[in-house]
């Protein structure tokens, strides 16, 4: 007899009275948000794959520029002196590997210098190219031709050449944030409710639990989705299959809003729904922080509930993947998203009925 | 005639503990029903039942002709509920949470102001719950389970707590709302309150209804009729205790008629001692 519609709708509508009243979190919502678009903002877009190498002790310029146009991704830098050389190193602005080359290729040692922040792997690579270099820069043959081949194997995705900026590589994680927080300004909500025990209130109105139930997912969703949009419209990340990338921030909403319901109905006051928040959150972060670093990520991180959001936001926004691409992500993360909503649900149903 | 209220052996367990073991109850329209028990009695968990908030184990429930077990938003919408707990959105005003409650209702034409003026609350109706007084709250309680115009309202506890101000108040609300033909369900702590309000009572005991009958009747039936008479004796005072169903009790009363008689009082049962003789226990 009653209208359903209007019910969830007059739940929502209260829902956000109620949010917007919350100082804390308007206040966190807001200043996140602007946050986290001035953090992208001032990220690196760009990425510089050349190694600079600072050489002195060469016979002359033009030989030095010819080695470095024949060497991809290797530019030479030259100092007029070896202090000059040691002196740019140590600062490690300009360069931070350099090498010594005596004018007498035949008779001299090479030194090479290194910065202390240099990674073992590089400091081997450019005590290599040292050699090629002095090689070259003495008219003598390597010894090692380039006839004699090689193959090279990448495992996993060949990104070579396709490397991703600082700033693309934190998409999912600022998405996440946002997302995170929405969910926990949901979980406050919910948990005033059980603890003011309103919902009691509701349940002898002609409004049904399910009403109530469906009004937070809702609210929640719109809540987390709407702020996910703003800060990927203000970081331009919906440039490439917009479609794909609102369909998966769409189940990455849902799927927070069942983990908010979830806190809240599990945290016994304020700072118990903050550790729970935290408790179901935090680890979700990780698949957004393993898209940080190169390489391929850990199996168990592929295996969780947030990972199929990380992995379409990057696999779409900064590698242009379509829907044959990025269904099993998608098929995955909406399969937890189904789970966490079905535990969130069934959580807060059984408290409100111990009320 | 349909009762507004009727219950039939409800039953219900919490895990091995029976909260409620059979119990029976009916409530006219217009009639105010005081529920009477100690705490752990049942009255909260038949309230529960009565009003859909839980199912119960066994038994039947017919509100308004309908049936609980499937006509549950039907009987919502044309029931009241005050409970013990103010449970209101403390960071919306009056206003707003009666209009959020009007909304789930699905009345179009809800008039707060009216309902405010009723509880006294119009002054302070567009001030946040938060800043309200616990008999504010309470008033606001009253007006929002009445804002509906129901047909059964079920009271638990509505002047628990209160200012003598505001539990005169709410108790005219109740007397208004039975006068208006709405079936009300009252449990309470205060006998007086029972005593006064309530056409008829019904005791719970573990579970069980004890007995269910008009406050009048169980006075009669489980008071005492004597008269206590006080009276100057010389430097002292005599207390004399005349049952008045013994023979020559009118003598005994008109012989202590004189100057000497300071108080004459009857010995009437409250509810309580009542229920003391039926339960074996008080009702704190």
């Amino acid at each position: 007899m009653s209208n359903r519609s209007g019910v969830v709708k007059a739940i929502i509508a209260k829902d956000f009275r109620l949010f917007t009243r919350d100082r804390f979190f308007l206040w966190v919502s807001i200043v996140g948000l602007v946050f986290y678009v001035a953090l992208f903002w001032l990220l690196p877009d760009t990425v510089d794959e050349t190694l600079k190498i600072g050489v002195t002790g060469f016979g002359s310029e033009a030989n030095l520029g010819e080695i470095s146009e024949s060497d991809q991704g290797l530019e030479l830098v030259p100092y007029e002196d070896e202090d000059a050389l040691r002196a740019a190193v140590e600062e490690g602005d300009e360069v931070i590997v350099g090498l010594a080359l005596p004018t007498d290729i035949s008779d001299a040692v090479i030194t090479v210098y290194i910065g202390s922040g240099v990674p073992e792997s590089v400091s081997g690579a450019v005590e290599g190219i040292a050699t090629e270099l002095a090689y070259a820069a003495a008219g003598v043959p390597s010894p090692v031709s380039g006839t004699t081949g090689s193959e090279v194997i990448v495992l996993g995705e060949d990104r070579a050449g396709n490397q991703v900026s600082l700033q693309d590589s934190f998409k999912p994680l600022l998405a996440f944030f946002v997302l995170m927080i929405e969910s926990m300004a949901l979980a406050t909500l919910v948990a005033a409710e059980v603890q003011a025990k309103t919902v009691k209130a509701i349940s002898v109105t002609p409004a049904t639990i399910s009403d109530f139930l469906t009004a937070k997912t809702v609210f929640g969703t719109l809540l987390a989705f709407s702020q996910a949009v703003i800060l990927m419209i203000a970081i331009r990340s919906l440039g490439a299959g917009p479609v794909i990338l609102l369909t998966a921030v769409l189940l990455g909403s849902v799927l927070v809003t069942g983990f908010g319901l979830l806190a809240g109905s599990i945290g016994k006051d304020y700072v118990g729904v903050i550790f729970w928040s935290m408790a179901f959150l935090i680890p979700m972060m990780i698949p957004a922080l393993a898209f940080l670093f190169p390489g391929s990520t850990a199996g168990w991180v592929q295996a969780m509930p947030s990972y199929g959001l990380a992995r379409v936001m990057v696999d779409v926004s900064n590698y242009g993947a379509g829907w044959a691409e990025v269904a099993p992500y998608l098929g995955l993360l909406a399969l937890w998203t189904l789970a966490s909503l079905f535990a969130g649900w069934r959580v807060l149903d059984r408290k409100v009925q111990t009320l | 005639m349909t009762h507004s209220i009727e219950a039939t052996n409800l039953e219900f367990s919490y895990g091995d503990h029976k909260a409620v073991d059979g119990v029976s109850l009916q409530v006219e329209p217009g009639e105010i029903l005081g529920f009477l028990g100690p705490n752990g009695a049942g009255k909260s968990t038949t309230i529960k039942i009565l009003t859909g908030q839980l199912r119960p184990d066994s038994g039947e429930i017919t509100i308004l002709g309908m049936d609980m077990a499937s006509d549950r938003e039907e009987i919502q919408a044309r029931m009241g509920v005050c409970f013990e707990e103010k449970n209101h959105y403390t960071n919306m005003s009056a206003r707003e949470n009666l209009a959020f409650f009007g909304r789930l209702f699905d009345i179009e034409d809800l008039d707060i102001d009216g309902l405010l003026e009723t509880v006294d609350l119009t002054d302070r109706a567009d001030d946040r719950v938060s800043e309200y007084s616990k008999g504010m709250r309470q008033r606001l309680l009253m007006a929002r389970a009445i804002s509906n115009r129901p047909d059964v309202l079920f009271l638990d506890e509505p002047t628990d707590g209160l200012d003598p101000v505001s539990a005169q108040a709410v108790r005219r609300v109740i007397e208004r709302e039975a006068a208006r033909g709405a079936a009300v369900l009252l449990t309470t702590h205060d006998m007086m309150e029972a005593d006064q309000l309530s056409d008829r009572v019904s005791f719970i005991n573990e579970g069980h209804v004890l007995v269910n009958d008009t406050p009048e009747n169980l006075k009669l039936a489980h008071g005492k009729r004597n008269v206590k008479v006080r009276t100057r004796d010389g430097g002292g005072v005599t207390e004399k205790v005349i049952p008045l169903d013994e023979a020559g009790a009118g003598e005994q009363l008109r012989d202590l008629l004189t100057d000497d008689l300071m108080t004459i009082h009857t010995e009437e049962a409250t509810l309580e001692d009542i229920f003391i003789q039926m339960a074996g226990r008080g009702l704190e």
